[in-house]
């Protein structure tokens, strides 16, 4: 059977290119060890990067593959967060423990409040993810005596041999297992009929398609995904906040999405990790910048829409088809 | 006679407190290439509409190879093997042509929930995903973004769509709509031959006259909320009530 490439519309592979990044960013943290604080603070930031990034991949499965605008996906980031901070402080769990256990609590919750929300759609859809969020958000915020309400939870432990650099790697392979993990996701049936969804939900359905079902099932392992990333920054700050869970916080996923490219698979992660950079690089620049940081942003993402709706990743392909 | 496969019984169907429907009753026999007609806004697309799921009728009975199909879910319906393309073109645009049937094809054999084996490696899907498309002469085009196919060709990929859902009975909303003359009969030597081949019940509604008299077995009139009258092209292009009604002096 002729399987040829361009038969297909979803994101082409570039091994090469992956190769070399992928061996740059194991690289990275052992350079940057020679640059002694400097240097410790670009490994925190780095592995920030990565962690967001694979905040914002887990958004971009219902938002760029499903066609689903979620407004609170800092809902099961926050989760992931708790649950780890939770376990870790308050019943001695060990680190790893609960980075097993966050995808597992926030895609129960995933399972809850998508259960109510695949039943809109659209605008209605969107409006209801935020709706869930910032109820979960006020009862983090309450819940003083579970949760440590606005002050958040402290001091959560860490393995000795986890320093940074080694925090690092941990971080960035468990970003590549679940870029992977995706990756067969999307290109597997499943992902076919998620994308089959979102270019036509009316006609899916005469498709035969339970649709709600596919898009709950999208729902649910996206939101796992979003929890190990909460879990992963709470473990890098060693302190969960509710402002894990603010509205705000969803924001930056589907922002670093629209940067990066919505409708490739690491985009969403590049776009992210270059939102935070300039936000760091401007804060070094100046300081004053960082109070007109909206301002910059908003313009940033005027362009992109106006000029590159595909982002970074669809300037790329643009960039190196034609050759 | 064989069998109906597709009966209909006292339909009802109000919007918004207009009747559209009153006490609809007809029945399809297994493997005929029939048609709707009627004047605009006789409900020719809400009929459709209340068989595949799209709309619930206030009463009646859809009842399809002897199960009450009325009011259920359109996957549903769709699994019971009834398929439809529509009017107005209704694909999946930003996915290659094969992509628009194999999801179809996988969707038809329930293959939807494999979360990790790459679609793209099952030879079985394509092989069906282009006999398909060959059925319907757009092979050659399976790597196209299915956006960007004239309209013709679109509305034949809507077909092969719902062909690829195997469906036991085919409903086609105005399949030539859109199209130039050629096309026209080109779709309609299309749609004839696909049912020859298939031997599947088909059901389509359409406007031109020489293509309703020239194909169908039977037609059946919707008028005054109601079937007005079906039978053979013959009978319905000299049927008084009908020329009176609908096709007016020059038939």
């Amino acid at each position: 059977m002729v399987n040829n490439r361009n038969e297909y519309s979803s994101t082409k592979r570039n091994w090469i290119a992956g190769i070399i990044v992928t061996a740059g960013l194991f690289l990275l943290p052992f350079i940057l060890t020679n640059f002694g604080k400097t240097g410790e603070y670009w490994i925190w930031v780095t592995t920030e990067m990565i962690i967001m990034g694979l905040f914002a991949m887990s958004l971009n499965l219902i938002l760029g593959f499903g066609g689903m605008v979620s407004f609170g996906h800092a809902a099961f980031f926050g989760v992931g967060a708790y649950t780890v901070a939770l376990l870790m402080k308050k019943a001695g769990v060990s680190l790893f423990f609960a980075l097993a256990a966050a995808p597992v609590v926030a895609g129960l919750a995933a399972a809850v409040i998508g259960w109510f929300c695949v039943r809109l759609i659209g605008l209605y859809f969107a409006i209801l993810t935020l709706a869930f969020s910032q109820l979960l958000y006020m009862i983090v915020f309450q819940w003083y005596t579970f949760t440590g309400g606005d002050d958040g939870i402290h001091g959560i432990p860490r393995p000795e041999f986890l320093g940074p650099l080694n925090y690092y790697l941990l971080c960035l392979v468990l970003f590549i297992i679940c870029f992977l993990i995706m990756r067969m996701l999307v290109n597997s049936s499943f992902g076919l009929t998620i994308r089959t969804i979102r270019e036509n939900l009316e006609r899916a359905k005469f498709i035969g398609l339970n649709v709600r079902r596919f898009q709950w099932l999208n729902f649910i392992i996206a939101g796992s995904f979003a929890g190990l990333a909460g879990g992963l920054l709470t473990e890098l700050n060693r302190f969960s906040q509710t402002e894990f869970l603010h509205w705000s916080k969803s924001a930056e996923p589907i922002l670093g999405s629209l940067v990066g490219g919505m409708y490739s698979l690491l985009g969403p992660a590049i776009g992210s990790a270059v939102l935070i950079f300039m936000k760091i690089f401007l804060q070094q620049l100046h300081k004053g910048l960082v109070e007109i940081w909206a301002i910059i942003l908003g313009l940033v993402l005027l362009v992109v829409v106006l000029f590159a709706p595909g982002g970074l990743v669809g300037i790329y392909e643009k960039a190196f088809k034609k050759s | 006679m064989p069998e109906a496969i597709l009966k209909i019984e006292g339909l009802s169907k109000s919007f918004e407190g207009s009747q559209v429907f009153n006490d609809v009753n007809f029945a399809i026999p297994e493997g005929e290439l029939s048609s709707i007609i009627g004047p605009n806004g006789a409900g020719k697309t809400t009929l459709f509409n209340l068989i595949t799921g799209y709309h619930v009728p206030d009463k009646g009975k859809i009842l399809f190879r002897g199960t009450n199909i009325a009011g259920m879910q359109p996957f549903h319906i769709v699994g019971l093997g009834i398929a439809r393309a529509f009017q107005r073109t209704n694909i999946f645009p930003r996915m290659t042509v094969l992509e628009n049937v194999l999801t179809t094809v996988i969707s038809a054999r329930k293959g939807n929930l494999s979360l990790f084996a790459p679609f793209r490696n099952h030879d079985k899907d394509h092989e069906r995903a282009y006999e398909i498309l060959e059925n319907v002469g757009l092979a050659d085009m399976a790597s196209r973004e299915s956006g960007t196919l004239a309209h013709g060709n679109q509305k034949r990929l809507d077909i092969a769509v719902a062909l690829a859902l195997e469906p036991k009975m085919l409903l086609l909303d105005e399949p030539t709509a859109g199209m130039s003359p050629e096309e026209r009969w080109h779709t309609v030597e299309l749609v004839k031959g696909l049912w020859e081949k298939l031997k599947i019940t088909m059901l389509f509604i359409e406007h031109d006259m020489d293509i309703v008299f020239g194909i169908s077995q039977k037609v059946r009139v919707l008028c005054y909320k109601t079937i007005l009258a079906e039978g053979t092209p013959k009978e319905i292009s000299s049927n008084q009530q009908v020329i009176e009604a609908y096709l007016g002096e020059e038939v």
